[in-house]
């Protein structure tokens, strides 16, 4: 494409501002910081799953310098954690102290000590009575009749609202005729699908630093994706004036959605903070961060119908959320649920009914991909038996109804509706096909032995933003501001949050190359609620595509500034003017061009603007994405299925990727290689089962019993090809959109597909694991 | 208090006293002074252990500091392992990787690097875990535990050292010093496989085997796995009915069933008593055929 061969910065890997210090460990997270007088806390956790907390008595606490704080002593508002959706989408039913725990592990009382160990000595002398309450576990058993009502009334656009039968919230939706669909359909098939919770397993645990300011304020540095929604929740909680709320900006120690929302431990720690006229410190530990987030357990039925030349022409879906105790967006979920299902490919008649059930175990939060990577593995896998039982190869199948460029597209639900302006479907899937030998692959089932190798397919996207035309339910906006300074240089201010992925620098390279500068001159500075504007969050793979589209909006306004100072200095006209780099004095130029000595450099302007009392160039602003852009991924994947012990391995991974134009190549790789990690993770090995005899989780919320792949697991680079098609998005700054969720989306599809080429046996639930496998081939054709 | 409000893995608000003995005898007089005292070296189980509160020692007693628990020594005919010699340092030792491949993939299969270089073969042991990786090498080369004490020095087979899950034979005062492991001679094969939830895991089952071969037929025969029962488990009848016959095919399947049926296992998260059952009859196929030498000839 022209516009790539234009590019200065994009597209060309830079080593990020933030590398050094986090490769060499010093980078400072919230739970690393502390501060002079400060307290450490810690939570008192519910052992029952259910119960009436009858009485908390804290007179064993013998330390003077203890600060107990109790479910009486904490403003008695219900609220949503999560400020992303408009408020008649958001459910409320949290409380900062609980007295009905609703899942082993959610947060009593707590305490704040002079030390973590004198903290956790207090807590282990205050003594809780609870009243055990009836205790569910299955979304199914939740819904049904005499199930011990977890919730009694909630409250939805300052209404409350009574909960029947479990149920957090619903959504139907329908298009066409569905019934005259299937009817007129060649193919049909109908399966049942049910995925697992899984644990995000970033790396910094939750945490959290809350500083009371004189005056009755707070300062808080804490593990979130969003700093002003975190403020916003603190102010709505507490009642302080928000302009007494300072949050701000510390690096994030990995995410993959579970910050979204404003941690529990926050409020928390403001309540203590107050309380005690002390700085406070809370940290969850491993064990009880296991204990406050997971994914979204989802159990499909999903029927696909398909007439005789392989078009598809009906769907119907179920849903049913296992979302645990509380709502954190069950209700926006539902939504993105059939947005990810209809977006995927078309359908012209198509039903859907979504249920987001209570269940007493873990919260459910968004975890990369949002419930794309459940519903699409659900879809892929479908589609390759649609594909078989129609006589289409799965590849072509898909080639002939997959949703791309011209085609409407609501990924992020049904508010949020755009038409798709760019698309690399096609591409993905002609190169990987012919990288991987698609058409040459094994039949499925033909194989014997100990060992046989499968290879398997999956394609999907994921939104960039949750922008759109018009507004609906779900905000998205963000904002920046870029300054000239003194010496020529740029600071890039923003209210996003980089979960680890590089997304400020990628923002700042976006500063850079419209400004004409080297990435070096834009310095990305860390901010906070009151020198930011908003900026809703970093989710939805919005980071570039968003915060960069804002980013870009304000350097153009920058870069106009520039030029009309610079007019003014050297008795020019502006929209004659032109720009330069000069590696020589590492400075930008404005110049009239042939009219020798009419220029300056940045920082000879800036100078001039600073003696001549002309002001500062700079300039700040919201920016709305008028589009939700998906980008679009695939893999192919090869796998050795060992019969004899279960163990299944990647041989080799293809992957490609739609992300218009690519900014950072090796980074966006990265995002590739851990999206297949999770993915491959999803389908083979993870699961957070309760355990039903107590309650809890069955390993307790230790990580020895919690396994996430580590490279050991993965194939070899060597063996992992990652490609970027030749896109641009209109929309996107300079052409890009996201990565971060699509590099995740199709992978346990495709690694399924790829388990079943190889077996000839088909699973329906997830994870497949070792037994499963030996079951399955055991039963089959006994012990090879 | 409630389980979940006192386990963890981070913090250890309970008081103990720290020792740091530089000889075996010091260590042995405090062990036998202090009967709430813990033995330290990698520390890698132990302090999870006290942060989970499982264990809460009153004492200490540090193990790195004393020398003669450090180091690996070719003695020739065996080879002599501190007890305190960090896994890291068994698996980068020439000899261990020359003359005890089966110790070397055992070792290499615990933990991680990070891990490795953290905790001591004297420890995977005396943690008596079943399913100890290094431990279970040590019973697969029926290695010999080297044992000081009040009463002085006492030896003890490594088939003979566990007594359950975290329990071993040792006394009060007691303390492992070393492992002497006898050198398998050119006519023996081994071969250890693992299987765990990740590359990076705990042994969901394990096996070790040793064969001593004279043509196609096996002279000796040890069969160790983990993970199966309370201890690293040895199977004296799988080994007996090896013991003369003819290493072929028909020879390594039917091993391998009775293999699968006389291990104990039980269902814990790392997997189901069944799959345990069925994935020792296919990794003792493998075991077999490796440590027999017939690898190419038979992938069922």
């Amino acid at each position: 494409m022209s516009h790539a061969s234009t590019l200065q910065v994009l597209g060309r890997d830079t080593p990020r501002q933030d590398g050094v210090a986090k490769v060499t460990g010093r980078e400072k997270y919230a739970s690393d910081m502390s501060l002079p007088g400060m307290l450490v806390a810690r939570v008192l956790k519910s052992p029952h799953p259910h119960a009436r907390v009858k009485s908390i008595d804290t007179r064993g606490v013998s330390d003077p310098q203890a600060v107990t704080l109790t479910p009486q002593e904490v403003p008695g508002i219900r609220f949503c954690p999560r400020l992303v959706s408009t408020p008649e989408a958001t459910y409320k039913d949290w409380r900062v102290l609980t007295d009905k725990p609703r899942y082993v592990g959610e947060p009593v009382a707590a305490v704040a000590a002079e030390s973590e160990e004198a903290a956790q000595r207090a807590l282990e002398a205050m003594r809780v009575e609870y009243e055990p309450l009836a205790a569910v576990y299955d979304a199914f058993a939740s819904m049904e009749e005499g199930a011990e009502p977890i919730h009694d009334v909630i409250e939805l656009n300052d209404q409350a609202l009574k909960v029947e039968r479990n149920v957090a919230c619903q959504m139907e939706a329908r298009e066409g005729d569905p019934e005259e669909g299937f009817k007129a359909a060649a193919h049909v098939v109908e399966r049942t699908y049910r995925t697992s919770r899984r644990y995000h397993a970033q790396l910094e645990t939750k945490s959290v630093l809350v500083r009371p300011e004189p005056g009755g304020g707070v300062t808080i540095w804490s593990t979130t994706q969003t700093l002003h929604n975190t403020r916003i929740l603190i102010h709505e909680i507490f009642g302080i004036p928000m302009g007494r709320i300072r949050v701000v900006k510390v690096p994030l120690g990995g995410s993959f959605g579970s910050s979204i929302q404003v941690n529990t431990v926050v409020p928390i720690a403001v309540a203590l903070a107050l309380k005690s006229r002390r700085p406070v410190k809370l940290s969850l530990t491993r064990e009880e961060d296991l204990h406050d987030h997971c994914s979204y357990q989802m159990v499909f039925r999903l029927k696909l119908g398909a007439d005789s030349d392989g078009k598809l022409v009906a769907g119907h879906l179920d849903a049913w959320l296992d979302i645990g105790g509380h709502q954190v967006q069950a209700y926006p979920l539902l939504g993105c649920v059939v947005g990810w299902w209809v977006s995927l490919y078309r359908l012209p008649h198509k039903s859907y009914v979504g249920k987001a059930v209570y269940t007493n175990k873990v919260p459910s939060c968004a975890f990369r991909g949002y419930g794309n990577p459940q519903i699409t593995w659900a879809v892929e896998t479908l589609m390759d038996e649609l594909a078989e039982k129609a006589g289409v190869d799965p590849l072509d199948f898909r080639l002939m109804n997959y949703i791309g460029k011209g085609d409407l597209f609501w990924g992020q639900g049904p508010t949020v509706k755009s038409i798709i302006q760019s698309c690399g479907v096609e591409e993905i899937l002609s190169r990987g096909s012919e990288m991987i030998d698609w058409y040459n692959r094994p039949k499925a089932g033909s194989q014997r032995g100990r060992y046989r190798r499968g290879v398997g397919m999956g394609r999907g996207y994921h939104t960039s933003s949750a922008g759109a035309p018009v507004p609906g339910t779900v905000v998205d906006f963000g904002g920046a501001m870029v300054k000239l300074n003194e010496d020529g240089t740029f600071d890039y201010v923003s209210a996003m949050m980089d979960h680890g992925g590089g997304t400020m620098d990628a923002n700042a390279k976006i500063v850079a190359e419209e400004l004409g500068v080297p990435i070096h001159k834009v310095n990305i500075v860390n901010a906070d609620t009151g020198t930011t504007v908003y900026d809703v969050c970093t989710h939805a793979s919005r980071g570039i595509y968003s915060g960069g589209g804002a980013a870009l909006k304000v350097a153009r306004q920058v870069k106009d500034k520039i030029r009309e100072n610079a007019a003014r200095l050297l008795d020019a006209y502006p929209h004659a003017l032109k720009f330069r780099y000069d590696p020589e004095r590492d400075q930008a130029v404005i110049y009239a061009e042939g009219v020798s000595g009419r220029e300056l450099t940045f920082k000879e302007l800036a100078y001039a603007m600073r003696h001549k009392n002309l002001g500062t160039v700079a300039a700040v602003d919201s920016y709305r994405q008028p589009s939700c852009p998906p980008h679009f991924t695939g893999y192919f994947v090869e796998v050795e299925v060992d019969t004899w012990t279960g163990r299944v391995r990647p041989l080799r991974v293809v992957a490609g990727a739609d992300i218009g134009t690519v900014i950072n190549p090796k980074l966006a790789a990265g995002q590739v290689h851990g999206g297949f990690a999770q993915g491959w993770s999803m389908v083979v090995n993870e699961d957070l089962p309760h355990d039903p005899a107590t309650g809890d989780l069955l390993n307790r919320g230790f990580l020895a019993d919690y396994k996430v792949p580590t490279t050991r697991d993965m194939p070899n680079l060597d063996d992992f090809t990652v490609f970027f098609t030749d896109t641009y998005e209109p929309t996107g700054p300079f052409g890009a959109k996201g990565i971060g969720e699509g590099a995740l989306n199709p992978v346990a599809g495709a690694v399924a597909n790829a388990v079943q080429n190889a077996l000839g046996v088909r699973f329906y639930d997830l994870p497949i694991t070792k037994d499963m496998i030996l079951a399955a081939v055991g039963g089959k054709e006994g012990q090879a | 208090m409630s389980a979940i409000n006192r386990q963890n893995t981070h913090i250890i608000p309970v008081d103990f006293q720290y020792h740091q003995p530089e000889t075996v005898g010091e260590a042995v007089k405090l062990l036998e002074a202090h009967p709430d005292a813990k033995p330290i070296a990698g520390g890698t189980d132990l302090v999870p252990k006290m942060k989970q509160r499982l264990l809460e020692p009153g004492h200490l007693v540090n193990l790195k500091r004393i020398r003669e628990l450090q180091g690996v020594e070719d003695r020739g005919g065996e080879v002599y392992i501190g007890a305190a010699t960090k896994l890291r340092a068994v698996e980068r030792s020439e000899t261990v990787q020359r003359r005890l491949p089966l110790l070397y993939s055992c070792v290499r299969s615990i933990g991680s690097v990070q891990i490795r270089n953290m905790g001591t073969l004297g420890g995977n042991v005396c943690n008596a875990s079943p399913a100890a990786d290094g431990a279970l090498g040590l019973v697969a080369l029926d290695a010999t535990v080297q044992v000081a004490g009040p009463g002085g020095t006492r030896t003890v087979k490594a088939g003979d050292f566990f007594a359950g899950p975290g329990k071993t034979v040792l006394g009060r005062g007691e303390l492992v010093t070393g492992f002497t492991v006898p050198v398998p001679g050119p006519d023996v094969g081994t071969c250890f496989i693992s299987v765990g939830r990740t590359a990076l895991d705990i042994s969901t089952i394990s096996i070790a085997v040793a064969l001593r071969m004279k043509g196609g037929a096996v002279q000796e025969a040890r069969v160790a796995l983990g993970s199966v029962a309370p201890t690293p488990l040895r199977l004296p009848e799988v080994e007996n009915w090896l013991k003369g016959r003819e290493l072929d095919e028909a020879t390594v399947r039917e091993a391998a069933g009775m293999v699968s049926g006389g291990i104990k296992p039980i269902t814990d998260i790392r997997g189901t008593a069944e799959y345990r059952r069925e994935a020792a009859r296919g990794m003792a196929m493998e075991a077999l055929t490796r440590a027999g030498g017939l690898e190419g000839r038979s992938q069922g």
